[in-house]
């Protein structure tokens, strides 16, 4: 073994001898009185450089996102910006040192910075974007975009350049347009610095949007002023006549409303586009990126806004594309636009510490400190004075806390470094002086503020954002506030903000969403629905994830065990029980989806994928069954919420291929019957006796549709062994003193698909029950058709355990169906299902399957 | 009252209602103008009813208009109509800034919207008043048995005594963390 190792060591120790000299041999010793030979292995540094140059930044850039995140004490005190400023700088140091530096690759450069660096983290602001609280404060965000930031240019230019008469500077001139040029691109709050700070110290949600709607918007401006003067300047000061200023303020429009024109457009455009990407979803998350970058870089193209422009677009494509693109491309959107923004960002902040290091600096003390000070200066006089205006409309006014959090917040950023680098220097002399002072100004807010204002949130007890999750009494009574407060303006003939975003909103059910969606939706409140299947997706993760570490086989054994086992898990920690089994239905190599990725709300999203995948499938499964139950054809077919929908085709698209849809009519309610009663009758024999028979009838209902049958046949596992002494036990628990993990299980387990349409079922269960058996069993279904209210226990624990049972086939059954939209994909259920009828050895698999195939 | 007038609030009526709501007076004017231009009766009598409220068409359209009219009407007015002090004191729960007397502090604000749940008075909104609203707001096509689920779930959340029903401190416990002074406020032009 020893020696093993030795000549392995040995092999590699050669082969890198021999690459090493062959490396040199190609690269750097040309000598030409050697003859060409062939080369085994060739080095070829050139031929990749700069793409490995890039490839390696960004892995830096991650390792080292990687590495301060391991570390809490570090990121607890430091912003994760200026860690990874300071970690440019030390490579820059490095890189200097090494005089690599001249390479362009390793200095950021603002074409890079622009074109690739920026649109990411914008597109993934603007997608993100809390549109309640944008538009909400919207008049506020304006005012201070567009006048805070004239006023702050204007007065830190002219501040600026009237203290070239004091001996300040030093004696060093500074002409007045430049200084403007300079203030233009200083002046404005950065959207990246504010989303880095800003998502770290979670200030409410109206501080955070005012304050990050002001970065983003005020772009608009800060591009006009700065191309203004920068083209005045290029003019020269004594050219410039009354017209060019006027042209100045009329770009201002251009540019800002060009910006958000071309973004609504090509956001349009986007949704219209996945509106029918049916059948290549793979593509989806693609035309979300690519017409935003469209969007980004044709404004960029006629000038105007391009930040606005992507902004915008995102903001469009988040209110209709993700009712379009099915639930995976979604997940993939979000979790695309998070990787890229992020990466980015510790791109750019690393590309910011290092291309600090090197000679283009020009330190000019005063001027430095001046800006510095004018900076911090004009920022709270600006917040104050614009703040204060704003209060005159708003309905929760800013408080003086907000307000020195508004002011401290304005960061600046990489935007301005990126504007101070391309200035001319032929036309505008003190360049060095300004980026010198345009990096001071960065890294003062980025160090100084940025580490500072969490403490200083906490010490001034600013209103935190509430990390809640959504309730669904909270949004009801947010929806109903909504509609009253709506209604009582119409009433009082004052018509506000909530009579406007009314008629918007019906303007957007309207029209928009009927052009822009797949199935438009008929329904008043699809977010009340939304927000419901939320909580259920979100609980059933908690449920899931309490269940980690516990090991599936062991609960598989139990299944597969003798009874007694159950019943012990079961009184036991029913809870655990529940999870374990949804965590042994879920096959490891399924690829997960990366839903609810949420910023800083680490806890449970390990698993949440795969739990959200689970659920995914069984959400809408379990509704074409509560329309058999009512009896209703047209249920089936109807459109509800877009998702809904587009799931429900799928389905009867898959429908179609196995049967005609005369003979699913008739189908239903003889089946369940049968499965009821082997149910009631409790024993695994009538399980096994009853499965031949189901076989028989064709499988109308899909696997992935029943969690309730399934955990139904397993309840009946279960309960057999317990003595009717316990089943009446159970059914005290149901008039809900029930313990709490018992409810629980209920609502997050089982819950969230099948209880979702569990009433009815059970009402007609009830009747059929009792005609069916009298034994002691039947009491419970009984007691919960008595109380609506009721879930109970047994269909609790149980009702996953049938996933269990599953045949291999099911698992392929079960993975394929992450993808509703591709029937094809899917092996045919009957086939399945015969095969598995003819193995007489799988019977109880055979079993629960079948029961699935019941209901 | 205000009948002799058709277009000015008489000036004891205004004194006594401004110092009741906490309106001014000119905002009381011109929630005046507006009750007057609800009351389609001539001559104008006074008062408003269900119809006249109904008659704005974007309170009909809305789908909690008809129950938010009936509970102006029925809780805060009399006989089923509602004269202007009664209506510039439902509006006055819903003025914007400081509370500065009992009418538009929290509390009333959440009573007020409790009472749009609680049609029965008995200070507990019970499965099916929560459905019931929830019909209103969803509507459509939705099952009424997803609904009922939505219901039961929401119960769940928010019942912390385990009767099945919702009472006003469990209703107000939820919304804790809901800016309710923000969202029920309006600005009353001048």
């Amino acid at each position: 073994m020893y020696q093993n190792k030795h000549s392995i060591f040995l092999i590699i120790l050669l082969g890198f001898i021999i690459h090493k000299y062959y490396c040199k041999e190609q690269t750097y010793e040309h000598k030409p009185n050697k003859p060409l030979r062939f080369h085994v292995a060739e080095f070829n540094f050139d031929h990749v450089s700069d793409v490995y140059a890039i490839t390696l930044w960004i892995l830096l850039g991650s390792l080292a996102k990687i590495g301060f995140h391991l570390s809490h004490r570090l990121t607890e005190k430091f912003p994760e910006s200026c860690l990874l400023i300071i970690l440019g700088l030390i490579v820059g140091g490095l890189l200097y040192v090494t005089h690599l530096t001249e390479q362009k690759a390793y200095v950021l450069n603002s074409d890079t910075f622009f074109l690739f660096l920026l649109p990411p983290i914008i597109l993934e602001a603007g997608y993100f974007m809390p549109n309640r609280p944008f538009f909400d404060n919207l008049g506020t965000i304006l005012l201070l975009a567009i006048v805070n930031t004239l006023f702050n240019t204007i007065c830190i230019g002219l501040t600026l350049w009237g203290f070239q008469f004091t001996p300040l500077y030093g004696g060093t001139e500074f002409e007045m347009l430049p200084c403007l040029v300079f203030a233009a691109l200083i002046s404005a709050v950065d959207p990246v610095a504010v989303l880095a700070t800003f998502s770290e110290i979670h200030v409410n949600d109206m501080l955070y949007i005012v304050v990050f709607g002001e970065s983003l918007l005020n772009d608009a401006v800060s591009v006009v002023l700065y191309r203004m003067f920068a083209s005045f300047a290029n003019i020269g000061q004594p050219n410039i006549i009354v017209m060019d200023i006027v042209l100045g303020c009329l770009s201002f429009f251009v540019v800002a409303l060009g910006g958000v024109l071309i973004g609504i457009i090509f956001g349009v455009i986007g949704c219209f586009t996945t509106k029918f990407t049916e059948h290549t979803p793979v593509l989806e998350p693609l035309i979300v990126l690519v017409y935003a970058y469209l969007a980004y870089l044709t404004s960029e193209m006629v000038s105007v806004s391009g930040i606005l422009a992507i902004t915008f677009c995102g903001m469009v494509m988040k209110q209709y594309v993700s009712f379009n693109i099915s639930k995976k491309s979604d997940a993939t959107t979000e979790y695309v636009l998070k990787m890229l923004s992020s990466i980015m960002e510790t791109i750019i902040f690393m590309f910011m510490g290092l291309s600090t290091v090197s000679d283009s600096h020009s330190w000019n003390t005063g001027f430095v400190f001046m800006t510095v000070l004018l900076c911090l200066v004009f920022r709270v006089i600006g917040i104050a004075i614009f703040a204060n205006i704003a209060n005159c409309w708003r309905l929760l006014e800013l408080t003086r806390i907000d307000m020195l959090i508004m002011s401290y917040g304005g960061l600046r950023g990489a935007i301005a470094f990126a504007l101070a680098l391309v200035l001319d220097e032929a036309k505008i002399a003190r360049k060095k002086e300004f980026v010198t002072a345009t990096i001071a100004v960065v890294f003062f807010t980025v160090f100084i503020q940025g580490i500072t204002i969490g403490p200083l949130v906490k010490l001034l007890n600013v209103r935190r954002k509430q990390i809640e999750e959504p309730t669904m009494s909270a949004k009801l009574t947010n929806r109903m506030m909504d509609h009253v407060m709506t209604c009582l303006e119409e009433i009082s003939g004052s018509g506000g903000s909530n009579s406007l975003r009314d008629r918007v909103r019906n303007l957007d059910r309207n029209y928009f969403k009927r052009w822009l969606l797949r199935e438009p939706p008929d329904r008043k409140d699809i977010k009340l629905l939304q927000t419901f299947k939320k909580i259920n997706t979100l609980t059933a993760m908690r449920v899931h994830d309490t269940a980690r570490g516990l090991v599936p086989s062991a609960s598989t054994a139990t299944v597969q065990q003798g009874m007694p086992e159950h019943h012990h898990l079961r009184s036991h920690s029913a809870y655990g029980n529940v999870s374990e089994l949804i965590a042994a239905n879920l096959p490891e190599n399924t690829v997960p989806d990366l839903m609810s990725y949420e910023n800083h709300e680490g806890e449970h999203h390990h698993n949440d994928a795969e739990m959200h995948h689970f659920l995914d499938t069984n959400l809408y499964s379990a509704r074409p069954r509560a329309a058999i139950h009512l009896r209703n054809q047209d249920e089936t077919g109807s459109s509800d919420d877009g998702t809904h929908a587009r799931f429900e085709k799928s389905y009867h698209h898959r429908d179609q291929r196995y049967l005609p849809t005369r003979l699913e009519r008739e189908l239903p309610h003889g089946p369940k019957t049968i499965s009821k009663t082997v149910h009631n009758a409790n024993r695994p024999i009538g399980l096994k006796n009853s499965s031949p028979k189901h076989t028989r009838s064709p499988p109308t209902t899909h696997q992935q549709l029943n969690p309730r049958s399934r955990s139904r046949s397993i309840a009946a596992h279960q309960n057999s062994p317990i003595p009717s002494g316990q089943r009446t036990k159970s059914i005290s628990k149901d008039s809900r003193i029930s313990p709490l993990a018992s409810t629980h299980i209920e609502n997050e387990g089982t819950g969230r698909t099948a209880v979702e349409r569990s009433r009815p079922w059970r009402h007609l269960s009830v009747t059929e029950e009792t005609g069916a058996s009298s034994s002691k069993t039947a009491n419970i279904p009984l007691a919960n058709g008595n109380d609506p209210n009721l879930h109970h226990i047994p269909l609790t624990v149980a009702d996953f355990g049938g996933t269990y049972t599953k045949s291999p086939e099911y698992m392929g059954e079960y993975a394929t169906t992450t993808k509703p939209e591709e029937p094809s994909s899917r092996p045919d259920v009957r086939d399945i299902f015969n095969k598995q009828s003819d193995d007489v050895s799988e019977q109880q698999d055979d079993g629960s399957t079948e029961s699935i195939t019941r209901l | 009252m205000g009948t002799n007038n058709s277009t000015l609030l008489p000036h004891d009526q205004a004194h006594l209602i401004s110092a009741e709501t906490g309106f001014s007076p000119k905002q009381l004017q011109r929630l005046y103008t507006r009750f007057q231009g609800l009351d389609k009766r001539k001559p104008p009598s006074g008062y408003l009813t269900r119809e006249d409220l109904l008659e704005i068409r974007e309170v009909a359209l809305n789908p909690l208009g008809q129950r938010l009219v009936d509970v102006m009407i029925q809780d805060h007015g009399n006989a089923n109509r509602i004269d202007f002090r009664q209506f510039a004191a439902i509006l006055a729960r819903f003025r914007r800034g400081k509370p500065t007397n009992e009418l538009n502090a929290k509390e009333k604000k959440l009573l007020f919207l409790f009472s749009m749940y609680d049609r029965n008075h008995d200070s507990e909104i019970d499965r099916n008043e929560l459905l019931d609203i929830l019909k209103l707001m969803v509507g459509g096509n939705i099952h009424d048995e997803q609904l009922g689920t939505i219901a039961d779930h929401t119960i769940e959340e928010l019942d912390a005594d385990g009767d099945l029903t919702i009472t006003f401190e469990e209703f107000c416990k939820t919304l804790e963390n809901i800016d309710v002074d923000e969202k029920m406020s309006m600005k009353f032009l001048n």
